[in-house]
């Protein structure tokens, strides 16, 4: 096996708040290899973004965090200031989920997409970044015109394109991508993650994709790791994790998104009663325990581990 | 066939921009019609033409009552309510539960048996014993009870037709579920009608019993859900199916672009410069010459089912 690009060691992350420390993620542990793609989900408030914020250590100040991130060989929280601006897009990028939030208003596309390159100077003139941002225009499916254009003249699309023209202005060897396609159109969707599996297909690029569709993971993902109240319940290969779900959860999560043309699912929708915990008040024993179908009394006490529940497929769920 | 609300080509223009060009559909009792399109399709604006809030610019919106009796316009008439997408922004943060649920009985001066009626129609919306949400704030409760509080200020003035736009859109998705099985619950208790507007097809598989599917201002198909995404018919129908991401799916036609502006309609058939069946080459020379000389015009609102497209036969 490569060496991973990144590798996750016991990540927990409690954010400071006026009402008490907030524990967001609460021991995470996985390895990405190169060319790998794995897929985040679970519901708001379940750790997701945090954990993808932390991965090139966005978090606001005041957060405390404890284990270890290593990204490509070099320890994430031991890096100075100068390193982790290095490490930040030249090795790992993010794609953020409002694409006109995360454009600049009053600069246009292509001076967006060249301002990474010069500021950490992997081209060596303002004409080579021109001819870069061109051939990443291409790339990512957008006519050269659009350089020119404010984000405003673009539509949710092409902004979220430019997003990850962006991201890949200084070849990261991993694209984090935090609901990129949440806010999309279902057709606008199918091409930014035919884009992204393109992507992946013409370069060693590694990918993290979150999003709350578990079937949007399946066409992305190699792997998935599903989360709920800050934790992996349950993680393995993406069809393994879809078809033949173990955690109550992760059976929800699946069928909440219904297959066309399953007759079980016709006129009949499906859910799961009570909400996601707050993470400042978790419940004892199995986070999801007061809102699984199949608890018994061990839930209420002890928070099950991960283990094993197939090839190389884990579940932290006491029956399996 | 009766219907609860009958829409004959209805048009809402701003300015050269064309939102809805030419809609007729007829919502039936105790039916959920999904409309289903994407961002520019102009579904949101033709729901809020059936609501009343935006004027048509021709055609008309016809109105009856389940008893048959004709009702006034969409602002005006308590028999249609309607639902939006993000129940955080539509609830007063000011107000106690009870208070928005009374609103609307209060706004029109129906005051007697308010108690009762705001109780009956929390308990409707799954919010139960009612009397314990009614001195809460909308902060104090979960997302998912504050959609089911929207839900309670539409029920309690008894409506026939519930109009509501993308209503889990913004939800979890374990919540997602429970909404969808509350709103199925509805129809089935008090014979009410959904028109719900949607860009997510498996909502319509989960609640719908027939599916509008829009494309820049106009129906394209209309039929029985089973039918509508099980065997489509319009090419754009056919499309939109082919990219809802599943782990066993039919061969992706992903379509190049955006819907057109709908300032600039293209001429005949309006689906026609995205058209992969016309760009494969694959229809006779007559039938591909009418698709860029002649319009298909609007489905037929009474046929049991239709596609707007000429090499649908």
């Amino acid at each position: 096996m490569n060496r991973p690009v990144l590798s996750v060691k016991d990540l927990a992350i409690t954010y400071h708040s006026a009402s008490g420390p907030v524990p967001a993620v609460r021991g995470v542990t996985f390895d990405l290899a190169a060319g790998d793609s794995l897929g985040l989900a679970g519901e708001s408030g379940c750790g997701k973004s945090t954990l993808a914020n932390a991965l090139l250590r966005l978090l606001p100040d005041g957060t405390i965090t404890s284990g270890q991130v290593m990204i490509d060989g070099r320890d994430l929280f031991a890096l100075s200031p100068g390193g982790l601006r290095a490490v930040r897009w030249t090795t790992g990028a993010i794609v953020f989920q409002g694409a006109l939030h995360a454009l600049n208003p009053v600069q246009t596309a292509g001076k967006q997409v060249r301002e990474p390159m010069l500021i950490h100077q992997t081209v060596g003139s303002e004409d080579e970044a021109r001819v870069r941002s061109r051939q990443l225009f291409e790339r990512v499916g957008l006519p050269a015109n659009q350089l020119d254009a404010y984000p405003h003249q673009l539509s949710g699309g092409q902004r979220q394109r430019v997003l990850i023209a962006m991201a890949l202005a200084c070849d990261p060897r991993l694209l984090i991508a935090d609901e990129p396609t949440t806010a999309l159109d279902l057709m606008v969707q199918a091409q930014v993650l035919a884009l992204i599996a393109e992507l992946r297909r013409e370069s060693s690029l590694s990918l993290i994709f979150i999003t709350h569709d578990l079937s949007v993971l399946t066409y992305v993902a190699d792997r998935l790791a599903i989360m709920y109240a800050g934790k992996i319940v349950e993680s393995g290969p993406s069809l393994s994790v879809f078809e033949n779900a173990t955690h109550p959860y992760t059976r929800a999560l699946a069928a909440a998104f219904p297959t066309i043309g399953d007759q079980t699912s016709r006129l009949a929708p499906s859910g799961l009663a009570g909400d996601p915990p707050t993470p400042g008040a978790l419940p004892a024993g199995c986070p999801f325990h007061p809102r699984c179908p199949l608890a018994e009394d061990r839930c209420q006490t002890a928070e099950p581990v991960l283990r094993k529940a197939g090839q190389a497929h884990r579940a932290a769920c006491v029956l399996v | 066939m009766s219907s609860i609300v009958s829409l004959r080509d209805v048009h809402v223009h701003f300015g050269a921009s064309r939102a809805v060009d030419g809609v007729s559909v007829d919502v039936k009792p105790g039916e959920v019609l999904a409309l289903v399109g994407e961002s520019g399709s102009g579904k949101t604006t033709l729901i809020r033409a059936v609501q009343g809030l935006q004027p048509v610019t021709a055609g008309e919106i016809i109105y009856t009552s389940a008893a048959g009796a004709t009702a006034g316009p969409g602002r005006g008439n308590r028999g249609v309510q309607m639902i939006f997408q993000d129940p955080t922004g539509a609830l007063n943060p000011r107000q106690t539960i009870y208070e928005i649920v009374a609103e609307g009985l209060r706004i029109r001066k129906e005051s007697q048996n308010e108690v009762e009626r705001v109780g009956r129609a929390l308990s409707r919306a799954g919010l139960r014993p009612p009397e314990r949400f009614f001195p809460m704030y909308p902060h104090q409760i979960s997302g998912g009870q504050r959609q089911r509080v929207v839900i309670a200020g539409a029920m309690v003035m008894e409506p026939d037709l519930l109009l509501a736009d993308e209503p889990v859109a913004s939800l979890d998705a374990s919540i997602r579920g429970e909404i969808l099985a509350l709103m199925l619950e509805l129809v089935g208790d008090t014979g009410l009608s959904i028109l719900v507007v949607t860009h997510d097809l498996g909502l319509a598989w989960n609640i719908a019993d027939r599916v509008a599917v829009m494309y820049l201002g106009r129906i394209v198909e209309l039929g029985p859900t089973e039918q509508i995404l099980g065997e489509p018919r319009h090419p754009y129908t056919r499309a939109l199916l082919s990219v809802v991401p599943e782990t066993t799916r039919m061969e992706q036609q992903i379509l190049v672009g955006e819907i057109p502006d709908s300032r600039r309609v293209p001429v005949a058939c309006r689906f026609h410069p995205r058209c992969p069946l016309l760009q494969s080459g694959m229809l006779p020379a007559e039938v591909a010459s009418r698709c860029t000389t002649e319009d298909p015009g609007p489905v037929d609102r009474n046929a049991g089912s239709a596609a707007a497209c000429w090499a649908v036969t």
